[in-house]
């Protein structure tokens, strides 16, 4: 079925045929062409449009729809804007606007876009010497291609007659253009011209195959790529597919993103954000599909309006986004840092330095690396607990105790509320009799969020005092600086020296 | 000549009188004006007769009135002014005198061909 349009004419609504409302809109376009001029045109122009009314009103069929016959019927009623005038004064003044010329796009004579065509008409001349001109420009810094684009984008094109016979100037009766339904022939052409111009257009077909085939080209590369990003993004959000990888996976995983926003910006902001996020890789995605299909079949859609929205919607979401990341980023402006210090008794002449809590007795439902491989996120969503890997360091001590510091790190909006969130970080570490118990990891106090925080301990040994540590504390110690330092896994002794810890040689 | 072009020249300043003519007799809406003019063969399209309406109904030799149709928008009915029949009068005169001058220089004519 047709689509029909509905439209309000001297006060009464009507459903007509879209073309035949290009017809009707054509045919208003040129009386008011006509009559807008004149004193007291804006009056004569409702008169006849409250006239057409009363003849659709008349004719119009049992289903109320205007068909391109009604308004053929209707102009032979009322006529032409030519014949309006020919028992009026001419001397009315509004001749002049008829006689005005105006340069378009000619779109009855054209090869690419009717450009040439156009200047052809305002300057009554053959547009194949126009096309000439362009053809041999072209391959001077591709100058004529950019101005035949840049025409072609600034001249409207001549659609409608009143826009035909302002193009053609007084040569509109010559061009044919103003009868119905025939192309118009161009009134210039000389016969070397019209052989160019056969030339020219059988050029012009094949160019356009060639651009049409280069733009399907386009079309699928732009579907093809925007579905799958599209897809794999919906795979790893929605479905969180490779969660399974993530437990190994050195890098940031995007597929906790959502989850990971939680624990570091503020809890409410969460769907917000991830809905802007969604949105601001989506929307790109969509029009690259939707570009694509349309470039694919080539259909003609008045959709400015989707791509503005499209855009619109596109921006506020990135200007959105920032402005609650700067918001949620004050919160970890300052960094803090929370040292507390302990002694050890009399130093022992063997020292043991063992695991407290290891991360591999606690649930993780995530793991989450940042930055580098030993800091460590882990995530238990069950119990809601962050925890952290801690860093442990050895050095040799400047006098004969053993001393322990423990360095909390954190941010804030202040350096008083970044040492504030340092210091409730949960830490553990014990000492019975002459051995430590060093955690491995730290926890984030509940309800609060992850800021950047960090522990790292201090063990300061005096010099010859023998240590010896269980595998996950030298993995503790070492592992981000050496993780082959542990060549025997049996023999676990050391012995301090000026320059730090160095293992000593199996005895027996 | 453009013998098209003539008979254009001589109805332009008749239908103007007939217009006023047509109202002389009782106030009547476009529709009506244009039925009696198409009859009488006066014009072509009615597009050419509302430019005429409106400038006579400036220059005050008409004026109208809205009222309401069954079917359609509302109708404007024109009628004569005082002023408009004063003009009507003087072009009735010069009609009369106009018809008698052609007939008689085309009987005149008539007389030395024959």
């Amino acid at each position: 079925m047709e689509k029909t349009i509905k439209i309000n004419l001297g006060g009464v609504l009507f459903q007509i045929e879209e073309e035949a409302y290009r017809m009707l809109r054509d045919y208003l376009q040129s009386i008011d062409n006509k009559l807008r001029n004149v004193p007291g045109g804006n009056e004569t122009i409702e008169d006849i449009e409250s006239r057409i009314a009363e003849i659709f009103q008349s004719q119009k069929d049992l289903a109320g729809i205007i068909t391109k016959e009604n308004v053929e019927t209707m102009i032979s009623i009322i006529g032409t804007p030519d014949a309006f005038d020919q028992y009026e004064e001419t001397a009315s003044g509004y001749h002049t606007s008829q006689s005005e010329k105006r340069m378009y796009r000619n779109p009855d004579d054209r090869i690419i876009g009717g450009v040439c065509s156009g200047i052809g008409a305002y300057l009554n001349t053959d547009p194949v010497w126009f096309r000439l001109i362009f053809i041999i420009f072209t391959p001077v810094f591709l100058i004529g291609l950019f101005v035949y684009l840049a025409l072609w984008i600034a001249l409207p094109s001549a659609n409608s007659d009143s826009q035909k016979r302002e193009m053609y100037g007084s040569n509109f009766y010559r061009s044919g253009a103003n009868i119905q339904g025939k192309t118009s022939e161009y009134p210039y052409s000389s016969k070397v011209g019209s052989a160019f111009n056969q030339v020219f257009r059988a050029i012009g077909k094949v160019l356009f195959i060639i651009v049409r085939i280069f733009l399907i080209i386009i079309g699928v590369t732009s579907v093809l790529a925007g579905f799958t990003t599209l897809f794999s993004f919906i795979i790893i959000f929605v479905f969180k597919y490779p969660g399974s990888f993530s437990i190994d996976a050195g890098e940031f995983n995007l597929a906790y993103l959502p989850d990971f926003l939680n624990y570091i910006v503020t809890p409410a902001m969460v769907p917000l954000m991830t809905a802007l996020i969604v949105l601001i890789v989506a929307i790109p995605l969509l029009a690259m599909v939707y570009g694509g299909i349309r470039l694919i079949f080539w259909f003609k859609v008045r959709d400015g309006y989707i791509w503005l929205i499209g855009l619109i919607v596109w921006v506020l979401c990135v200007a959105s986004l920032a402005i609650i990341s700067f918001n949620e980023g004050v919160s970890y402006a300052e960094r803090g840092k929370t040292t507390s210090l302990e002694y050890f008794g009399p130093t022992p002449d063997t020292l043991y330095i063992m695991t407290g809590k290891k991360i591999s007795d606690m649930h993780a439902d995530k793991e989450i690396s940042v930055t580098d491989n030993y800091y460590r996120i882990y995530i238990d969503d069950e119990n809601d607990l962050v925890y952290i890997r801690s860093r442990l360091d050895i050095n040799p001590a400047d006098n004969n105790s053993i001393r322990i510091e423990i360095e909390r790190e954190s941010s804030g909006t202040s350096r008083l509320d970044a040492e504030s969130n340092a210091s409730r970080l949960n830490y553990d570490f014990k000492i019975a009799g002459d051995t430590l118990y060093f955690d491995e990891f730290f926890m984030i106090p509940p309800d609060s969020k992850w800021s950047f925080d960090e522990v790292e301990v201090n063990v300061f040994i005096p010099e010859g005092t023998i240590v010896s540590m269980d595998k996950t504390t030298e993995k503790m110690c070492h592992s981000y600086y050496d993780y082959d330092y542990v060549k025997d896994p049996k023999n676990r002794f050391w012995i301090m020296t000026e320059d730090g810890l160095d293992y000593i040689e199996s005895a027996d | 000549m453009d013998l098209e072009n003539t008979k254009a020249q001589m109805r332009k300043g008749i239908l103007e009188y007939c217009i006023l003519s047509v109202l002389s007799r009782n106030s009547c809406y476009a529709s009506d004006i244009i039925r009696e003019l198409k009859e009488a063969r006066v014009i072509v399209v009615e597009g050419t007769l509302y430019p005429l309406l409106t400038r006579q109904k400036n220059a005050a030799l008409l004026s109208y009135r809205w009222e309401e149709s069954q079917q359609g928008p509302p109708r404007k009915y024109y009628e004569l002014t005082q002023e408009g029949r004063e003009y009507l009068d003087d072009l009735d005169k010069s009609w009369d005198e106009l018809v008698k001058s052609v007939n008689l220089i085309r009987s005149g004519k008539k007389s030395k061909t024959t």
